[in-house]
């Protein structure tokens, strides 16, 4: 899957992985690959600006951290992240059923 | 001399790579840091992930690299939340000096002892100015809100961090003419200190905002080179 086609769906996907609990950059990074099986094409880099936005508007909070012997900010969701994480869900739920519906008509239609 | 000139050559592959990318970039100092540590831990984390099971190094760094992208892949997306933060760094600064301002200036205006007609007119003209700066407050607070919580349901506009720029020049401006007046008058009033004390506060506030507003004009300009 190509970066272009990834770039729309980015912070519900950051939002996404965070659900969880907080993680670190790289563990955000990690999480991503691995829910999409290695098939999502992302400069993983363009995250961390991604990510500070993301706490601009509210949507993330970040700490440092220790993990492991280093020091790394740790992004969570916050009750905004939650409630833009809902609505991300829904909207994609529409999108695909709206392009699934052309792309694959159901025989009645 | 180019920014890639100024930048000293760093042994480390990893602060070669986060020298090259701070080089194109412009913004906060403070958020600017964060960003660049963040990324360093980022890419120094990748390059661990390539290298386990005892794979040499280069490889390793080549393909962290690839993965993670150039430099210069990475440096508009970083530039753009650079270009905010420092719309967010000039508006504060605009928001919170001009209010200052005013009160300073308002306590030399109702202190009186400005003897002459002079000292009056120079103590209106400065009131006029920081009527500009406290206006100018307006539309930064409005920025400061657009550009955070509200930025969910709003998007940024393009032109804003023009705006933030040059609302900062003409508070700096309005500030700098401001102070001059109040400071070359203030020896010709009876209530000297409490004048030359407006005026240290409007020349200090003005360095603050003229600082701050060169900053975003810089962050403003529309990149050098269109990437490919």
């Amino acid at each position: 899957m190509k970066s272009d086609s990834v770039r729309g769906h980015l912070d519900g996907m950051l939002l996404a992985v965070l659900e969880a609990g907080p993680l670190h950059g790289y563990a955000i990074i990690a999480a991503v690959q691995r829910r999409s099986g290695g098939t999502v094409e992302l400069r993983t880099g363009t995250i961390y600006p991604a990510l500070n936005r993301l706490e601009r508007i509210g949507l993330l909070s970040s700490s440092w951290e220790s993990v492991g012997e280093r020091r790394r900010r740790c992004y969570q969701l916050t009750d905004a992240g939650q409630g833009a994480l809902a609505g991300e869900r829904r909207a994609w739920q529409e999108f695909t059923t709206a392009i699934g519906s052309v792309l694959n008509p159901s025989p009645a239609t | 001399m180019t920014a890639a000139a100024r930048t000293p050559v760093a042994a480390d592959p990893l602060d070669a790579y986060v020298a090259e990318l701070a080089a194109e970039l412009h913004g906060p100092a403070r958020a600017k840091a964060r960003l660049l540590a963040e990324i360093r831990d980022g890419l120094a984390d990748t390059v661990a992930a390539h290298s386990e099971g005892g794979a040499p190094r280069r490889p390793a760094l080549d393909a962290a690299l690839r993965e993670f992208g150039t430099p210069g892949e990475l440096a508009p997306s970083c530039q753009r939340e650079l270009t905010v933060a420092q719309v967010r760094h000039t508006a504060g600064t605009v928001a919170l000096t001009a209010p200052l301002l005013l009160a300073g200036w308002l306590l030399s205006w109702h202190a009186g002892g400005a003897d002459g007609w002079l000292p009056r007119a120079a103590q209106l003209l400065a009131g006029c100015l920081t009527v500009v700066a406290v206006l100018a407050a307006l539309p930064a607070v409005a920025t400061l809100a657009a550009t955070g919580p509200l930025a969910r349901r709003l998007p940024t506009p393009d032109r804003l961090p023009a705006l933030a720029a040059w609302t900062g020049t003409v508070t700096a401006l309005a500030m700098g003419a401001a102070g001059l007046a109040l400071a070359v008058t203030a020896p010709l009033a009876t209530a000297w200190p409490l004048l030359a004390l407006a005026a240290a506060v409007t020349v200090a506030s003005h360095a603050l905002v003229a600082g701050s507003a060169r900053t975003c004009r810089r962050c403003a300009r529309p990149p050098a080179a269109v990437d490919a």
